[in-house]
Order: structure tokens, then sequence, then C-alpha cells
């Protein structure tokens, strides 16, 4: 338990010294503590004991809209929360880009598309999303309730910006939790994910 | 060339939709395709589609006003889509006209606006390629794009391969001998269903429809130079040697994290060059990272480093290489297929956690949901101890502490008529329960700490220890067998203790229970246990102690709750005849740890046990006699007994020299069992081998069974060997601190652990009862 912690608060130091150091999938899972759209501070560590959904989001990209406005996305987090899995929605675009939305903004734009994450994080800054590797809107990733990353990837296996595709496609994050809550391993840990760049900040 | 035609419904509502104001966000025309429907959204649907209804009519009178219509509807589509990011045209080339043999090439030009990129094949670490969907008429068939040189295209930390700029997307074209347009036909038609990414900092998905009519008969050469200029932008592979064969190029995988490129074979004009490199293989490297790389020779090399989420392992890795320049996107390339070298690294290693425990972990998640954010430690420490007083629970039905549990029932109902009794004496038994396991696992702490290498069940891996176990069990088994009372040869004033102290008898009766409990690693314990490892020694002892408290609930309910006493059997005549049939469980039990015995000390020292313990069963009868008798026959008894003692003791607690493998007896069907080395797991695995370890002791009952049932299946035995996993067998019957160490690695410190190790794949722990079903499901898994 110890080594554990200390292990993250090393992690989390290097990523904070710029060291860049991606997750990786079997590694534990870099804690983190962000504030949600209420400006509640929220760690990753507080939901050690459950499996964890992180899911890099952004409304201003198609391929979020294709997966919100489906009502894929919002089924998912249901379908996973349901189960006592948390959901945590990470939005890392940058205050600058055009397609920031304040934090109010972008609950209600959740709300309105009927998703209820466990929360939704700001990472304005962009570490959290570069301490993981998140490269796209959306990009999702599962930690296990030993605090390890056991997936990391896309929402589903059909990479395109149709909506007519999701029926299509198998949703690694439902097919992964599944197995994950069964005790299983993940027949697949680590997908291709797919979407818009994350907005990050340019470092300064 | 028209100029304008009306682009795909996608494609303009998401254009226009990014550049809407923040505020009317709220509604955009999407989705009119997407059908998908929740029976909850229906309502919403519904009014959606009256809204989709009215945009679309909107815009087809639109279209009408620039004078051309949608390519899906008429015959005379157009061959240019427009929208705000890009011009895209769907080109032919065909300098002999259409016909068999005869070149024909179509393409999709983009010009993208300033800033504005689409994707190549693998278009990095996000966007997607474009994609291209003809319908031709019969006997024309289109092949794959034959993709450009791309550029790499940074984005801040991410980097993506595609085009900015003007491309030409070119696609081969070949006319079967089949083509027959019809005597009259003039041209042949050409449709077109291209999607395209095009990104800056923002995306935007867009589709678009294209219809262009061939000319059959006569030339079609107006974009000869573009195509040209695509062919020139083709990467062509690297050179053959003198004698045909294209020279091995590589990637050796280095450190785990790395790929060592060396390519051979790129022209002389080349060398010395700084080149950029791009995979055709998506998902591998770390597209975004910084490289290095030189020329030794003729052969370029370069390290690469590899993607931390990698999801592909192929076996060659094409790859692009052109010359690093400034600016435009026309620039020669060459092709190499790398062939790769070395294993891939698998992900790191991750034990997953066994239903059993998950479900335990996942009970206990529900139940720390009110309000315990303490964290992490106070939900682990919790369901550390619920598994624990579980396992507790279990314990009373292992075959080891059966017995001794039916010796207190026996007692229970001697005072079946006493409520208060019942509970003074239920708690007691409780006391003495949890006293003795918090005894032990202090002593375990204690050992630990001390820096030995000790898991659960330990005591049961020193000779000494075992046979004075079985010595217990022998006296327990005599005893209830009517052979001797304890009141007749114990001291007067012990055997009036317990008479008149029925409170110390039951805290006494908790002790043997936990004494003969210890071997027996129930479910939930395992884990629990594993997990006193980690916790501090505060919190490692109150897991101690709820086993213990699983262990003696059912009597302490029992004994505090008149309705179960009432539930029990009426004393009588029947409870003699009871007390003698539970001897023989204990005599079985003395049976199985001469046998644990014989794997640790040989067959002479087990030999030598039976004869110690026929002695002692002599010394108790001879004790037990009366008058004269009893002073003769003891003092020969125990004569003889010392005798025995110095002559046979050494042998029992001796380890055998020779390590001998503690496989079943002959005849059983466990061949093929290696047995279990540090690190020899981990090696069969990196030769692409599942590997089935088997972590047992001889003194582990639940080991034994699982061995004799599960693991002797032959169902399993045949998935096991169709799948061409190795066996490997860790026992822990003598004490191995390379075991206790691989247990830890797993979160155990005990025994059974069974374990799988897959290539790339974490291992995964199986239940320790293990069932046929369980066993092969994953087998299906490998």
């Amino acid at each position: 338990m110890k080594l554990l912690r200390r292990t993250l608060i090393a992690t989390a130091a290097l990523v904070a010294l710029g060291a860049q150091a991606a997750a990786t999938v079997g590694q534990p899972a870099p804690d983190f503590a962000l504030k949600d759209t209420a400006g509640k501070t929220v760690r990753l560590s507080d939901f050690k004991g459950k499996h964890v959904v992180l899911e890099w989001t952004n409304p201003g990209c198609p391929f979020v809209k294709k997966h919100y406005d489906s009502g894929n996305m919002p089924a998912t987090q249901k379908d996973a929360t349901s189960q006592g899995v948390v959901w945590l929605s990470i939005n890392s675009t940058e205050k600058a880009s055009g397609d920031y939305l304040e934090p109010a903004k972008l609950m209600a734009w959740k709300t309105e598309r009927k998703s209820a994450p466990t929360a939704v994080l700001m990472d304005e800054e962009g570490t959290v999303g570069k301490s993981y590797g998140a490269r796209t809107t959306p990009h999702l990733y599962i930690v296990n309730p030993q605090g390890q990353l056991i997936y990391a990837g896309g929402i589903d296996s059909i990479p395109s910006a149709r909506a007519s595709d999701i029926e299509k496609a198998t949703n690694y994050v439902k097919v992964g939790l599944a197995e994950a809550l069964a005790g299983k391993p993940l027949s697949a840990a680590t997908t291709q994910p797919y979407g818009c760049s994350i907005k990050y900040k340019s470092p300064a | 060339m028209q100029a304008i035609a009306a682009p795909a419904p996608v494609a303009q509502h998401n254009g226009a939709h990014d550049e809407m104001p923040r505020g009317r966000r709220n509604q955009p025309p999407r989705d009119r395709s997407h059908t998908a429907t929740m029976p909850y959204r229906l309502l919403h649907r519904l009014a959606f589609a009256l809204l989709l209804i009215a945009i679309s009519a909107y815009w087809t009178s639109a279209s009408a006003q620039f004078g051309s219509k949608s390519a899906a509807t008429t015959a005379a589509g157009s061959s240019v889509v427009t929208t705000p990011y890009v011009r895209a045209e769907l080109l032919a080339h065909a300098p002999q006209g259409v016909a068999p043999g005869q070149p024909l090439w179509l393409g999709l030009q983009i010009t993208h606006q300033p800033e504005w990129h689409t994707y190549w094949k693998n278009p990095g670490d996000s966007g997607l390629p474009t994609d291209l969907a003809w319908t031709l008429p019969p006997g024309l068939d289109a092949g794959d794009i034959a993709w450009p040189v791309p550029r790499k295209i940074p984005i801040g930390t991410l980097a993506n391969y595609g085009y900015e700029g003007t491309v030409l997307l070119p696609v081969p074209v070949t006319v079967a001998s089949t083509f027959a347009p019809g005597p009259l036909a003039q041209e042949a038609t050409i449709r077109l269903r291209a999607s395209w990414l095009v990104c800056r900092k923002e995306c935007i998905p867009e589709e678009g429809e294209f219809t262009l009519q061939l000319p059959i008969k006569s030339t079609t050469a107006l974009h000869a130079a573009a195509f040209d200029a695509a062919a020139k932008a083709q990467p062509r592979p690297v050179m053959a040697g003198t004698n045909g064969i294209i020279p091995d190029s590589q990637a050796q995988i280095v450190d785990g994290n790395a790929l060592q490129v060396s390519v051979q074979g790129l022209p002389t004009a080349l060398r010395g060059k700084t080149l950029d490199l791009f995979p055709e293989t998506g998902e591998v490297i770390d597209n975004a990272a910084q490289w290095s790389q030189s020329w030794k020779g003729s052969v370029w090399t370069a390290r690469i480093p590899l993607a931390a989420q990698r999801s592909n392992s192929p076996s060659v890795m094409p790859v692009v290489l052109a010359v690093q320049d400034g600016g435009h996107n026309a620039r020669e390339g060459y092709r190499a297929e790398l062939k790769v070298l070395g294993t891939w690294p698998a992900a790191a290693s991750m034990a997953t956690v066994s239903p059993a425990l998950e479900a335990a972990l996942k009970a206990n998640a529900a139940n720390a949901a009110v309000p315990a954010p303490t964290g992490a430690s106070a939900l682990t420490l919790a369901a550390a101890l619920l598994g624990a007083l579980l396992g507790g629970l279990l314990l009373n039905l292992m075959p080891c502490v059966f017995p001794v549990l039916a010796i207190k029932v026996v007692g229970f109902t001697q005072h079946a008529q006493n409520r208060r009794a019942h509970r003074i004496s239920g708690l007691a038994y409780t006391a003495g329960v949890v006293l003795s396991f918090l005894a032990l696992g202090a002593l375990m702490l204690g050992l630990r700490a001390a820096g030995e290498a000790v898991g659960w069940g330990f005591q049961l891996q020193s000779p000494a220890v075992v046979a004075g176990l079985a010595a217990l069990f022998t006296l327990i088994a005599l005893n209830l067998a009517g052979v001797f009372e304890f009141g007749h040869f114990l001291p007067s004033s012990v055997a009036s203790l317990q008479a008149r102290h029925p409170v110390a008898d039951s805290f006494l009766t908790g002790v043997l229970a936990v004494a003969v409990a210890s071997p027996c690693t129930a479910p939930f314990m395992g884990a629990s246990l594993g997990l006193t490892a980690t916790l501090p020694a505060a919190q490692a002892l109150a897991v101690f102690a709820a086993l213990g408290l699983g262990l003696a609930l059912p009597y302490l309910a029992a004994s505090l709750v008149p309705a179960i006493a009432r539930a029990l059997p009426r004393p009588g005549a029947w409870m003699d005849t009871f007390r003698k049939l539970m001897a023989f469980p204990m005599l079985a039990t003395v049976v199985w740890l001469v046998w644990v015995l014989g794997q640790q000390s040989g067959i002479d020292g087990a030999g030598a046990l039976l004869i110690l313990l026929v002695g002692m069963a002599l010394v108790v009868w001879a004790l037990s006699l009366a008058g004269r008798a009893r002073i003769w026959m003891g003092s020969v008894a125990v004569a003889a007994m010392a005798l025995m003692l110095w002559a046979f003791a050494p042998h029992v607690t001796r380890v055998a020299a020779e390590p001998s493998v503690a496989v079943a007896p002959a005849g059983s069907p466990v061949a093929g069992w290696q047995p279990w080395a540090p690190g020899a797991a981990e090696d069969i695995v990196a030769s692409g081998r599942p590997v089935f370890v088997d972590f047992t002791a001889a003194w582990c009952v639940t080991c034994q069974y699982n061995k004799k049932t599960t693991l002797a299946n032959a169902d399993v035995l045949a998935d096991l060997q169709a799948k061409n996993v190795a066996l490997l067998r860790a026992d822990w019957t003598r004490r191995d601190p390379a075991i206790t160490a691989a247990l830890a690695a797993l979160g155990r410190s005990g025994v059974p652990v069974y374990v799988f190790y897959r290539p790339g794949k974490p291992p995964v722990v199986l239940t320790e009862i293990l069932t046929v079903d369980e066993v092969r499901s994953t087998i299906a898994t490998l």
C-alpha cells in the first residue's frame, strides 16, 4: 500500500518535472487531483477499490459529438455507473482554444445529452492528460480497484465520425468493463484511440 | 468545370456547426442519417426529425439557386465538392480511353485552406485516413489509394501524418476484358463517395459525393501533370541488390522500449541526409518523440521510441522514408519492409484478482459507499476483514477442523440445559480462537520483520511441528475412541480444573481449533492474508482477529441464541457413539500428517513417527490404568518411549537430503509437470508458450484436493495439451524463499495459488477451490 502510494507520488513528480512518462497498461495509473465542474477537488485515489473509467472529452470535437448526440457515450456511462464503476470525464482543452467551454457550460452540454458521469473534471493545464498520454477526444482508460491501468484506447472498434457506425462497432469500454468486473483479463487492453487531437496548452 | 456543387450534408452542417457562436450550439442540424434510437429518446427524436426535414427542404432550395443538384440525386452530378476548408475534385487520367489493358487512373484531389490538413493511411496520434468508396460500371475495378509521401504535422506533444496544400490521392483502376459498354455508350459514369477528416487544431469530418462522366473512346489527359506529380510522390521500394534480392531492412526491439531501425538499399543521393520516417503500421511508435538517426556507409539507422500504449505488435513493419525538407508535398520517398527482430515487450505483468476476492471487494465497495471517504486503505482493510471473516467461517467445514468442531458440539450438548453456561463457554471458545490467531499472526509478522521469508501455513514446513500435530491428533483420537480419559492420568489438579472450570476448557478447545485449522487455507483467506504483508502491523493483526472470529462464529451464535441451541439434538446415548465416530476423521488427519512428514523427512521419518505414535498411545493407555497395573505398565511404557524417542526422533526431524518432488503417488495422471524454478515461467512465456503454475504443498488439503480432482480431470488435461500449456509445479512443502517471493509477487502469502501466465498479457490468478469450468474457460482465453 505504502509502496503503491510512493510510486504514485514519484510518477506524479516525474510528470510535473516534464519527464512525460506516459501511463502504461499494467502499471499503476498516475494519481491526480482535479477540480470538477462545481469546483470540488476529485482525486483518482478517492476511488481505490472500484473500477474507474477515465474519458477524455471535448464537446467541440465531432467525434465526441458522434458518441454523445447518438446517445452512445451517455448509455455506456450509465451502463458502467449502474454496476458501481466510477466514470470521470476529463476535459484537457486549453482555455485559449476555441473549443474551450467553461465548467458550467460544459456541464450543461453534458446534462443536455443525458450524460451522467460520476464527475466532469477540468484539466485546462493538460498535466493529467499528458501524464496518461491522452491523445484524442474521445480517449478512454480503465483503472482497476488496485489502481492499475488495465485499458487504454478508443471507445470502439470503428474509427469514423459517422454515428451509423456505432451499431456495427465493438464498444471496447463496455466489453473491457464486463471482463474486468468478471475478474477476467481484458481481451483488448490497448486499442487505437481515434478522434480529434486534444487541444493541449502549448508548453510555455 | 462547375464552380460549386452542393456539398454533402454531413460536410456542410458540421462545418457550419463548428463556426456557430457558442451560445447557439444547442440545436445542431445533425444526425440526419443516424437512425439508431433508444426508447426513452423517442419523442425527442420525433421533434428532431421534423426539424431535420425542415432544414433539408431549406437546403434543397438553396442548392437549386446555384443551379446544381445533389450528386446523389441525378446522374449528371458534380465532380467537385467545396467546403469552407477544402476543395475536393474527382479527377481521371485515361490517355488511351477506357479499354481493357489500358492505363486508367482515378483520383481525389484535395486543396486545403492554409493551415488545414487531411490524413495519410496511418494518421498518427489522431485523425482519420481519407476514405474513398467507388461505384463503377461493371468491368472496372478500383484498387487501393496509392498514397503519396505524407508530411509529419506536429501538434504540441502529438504528431500526425497527412497532407497540406494540394494533394492528389490516385487510385489505379483495372479494366477487365469483360468491360462492355453498349455500342452507343459514349461515357462511363464514375461515382465516388469520399469521406475525409480535415483539421487545423479543430477537426471537421466531411463527406462528399462525386460524379464524373468519363469518355470511353477518347483521351482524358487534362490532369496528366497532376497524376505525373502524384506518381513521382509515390514511395518506391528500396533498391534491389545486384542479385535482385531486396536487402534485409530490420527493426530490432531494444531495451523493451525502442526500435533500432536499419535500412539498406537507399539511393546514394540520400546518403548523409536527414530523413523523415513514416510507419505504415499505426499504434507502434511514439509518433511525436524525438529520435536520433545516422548513416553507416550505405545503411541508414535510427533509434525510435515505442509508444507507451502500443496496441500493435507486427512482425513486418513497412515504413516510408523521405528526405526532410521544408515544404512542398510532392517529394520522393522510399518504402522498406522492416523485419522485426526480438520480442515485443509484454505489457507489464499484472496479476488479476480472483473472482472470489473480486466479489468480496465489490460487496465491500457497496457497503463502504456510505460516508467512509477515508479512502484507499480503509476500503482495502475493510475488504480484507470481510474476506478473513468469510474465510474463517469456511474453515469450520475443512476436514482438519470439523472433528474439533464436533468435539465442541459434543461438549455443547452436555450443557444443553444451562443457557448461562452456554454463553460463557461460547465466549471463552471465541476468545481462545481469536487470541490464538492473534498469537500466530504476531509470530508470523515478527518473523517477517526479522527478515524470515515465511507465509501462511509456514508452521507446517517444520517437521517437528508436523510430528507434534500428529501426536496431538492421535491423543485426541484415542480420547474420543475411549481408550483413555484425560481425568485418569492428568494430575488431579488439572483434571479438576477442567471439571470445575468449563470456561478454561472452552478456551483451550478454541486454541486447539486454531492449531488444527492453520493448515487449511480456505478461499478468501489466501488473498486476505496476502494483504497482511502490506498492511501496518495493527491492521494486519485485525485481519487475523477477523479470521478467528469467523471460525468461532457458528459456535458463538449457537451459544448466544437459544433458538439455535434448541435446534440441536437432545443429549443421550447417541452421544457416545457420535464421539467414537469422530475418532476416525481424527485418525485420518494423522495419516495425512504422516504423509506430509514423509514428503519432508522421507519414508524413514514417516516410519519413525508412526512408531513414536504407537509408543505414545501405549504410554497414555498405561497411565489410564488403575492401581498397581498403572505403576508397573506405566514405568515400562515410559521407559520404552524414552528409548524410542532417543532412537527415532532424529529421523523425524531430519530433512531428507534429496528434495523429493511432491507429486501425487504413482498412478495418478500427472505426466508433464515440471518442477518450478525462479524465472522458469517467465522464460517459457517469453518463448511464446503459455504456462500454468500450481503453487502447492503436501500439507495443504485444498491443494491436494484440487490436484486429485480438477487438475486430474481428463477434459482439463486435454485442454492444457491442446493449447500447449507448459505445466510447472512449485512445491512449498518445505521452506523455499524463492517460492515465498513468487507468491508475494502475486499478492499471496500461502498456497494454493493457481496462475496462468500468457505471452503479452497479464497473468491470471484462479480461485483457491478450482472448478473444472473455471480452468477450462481460462484455458479457452489463452
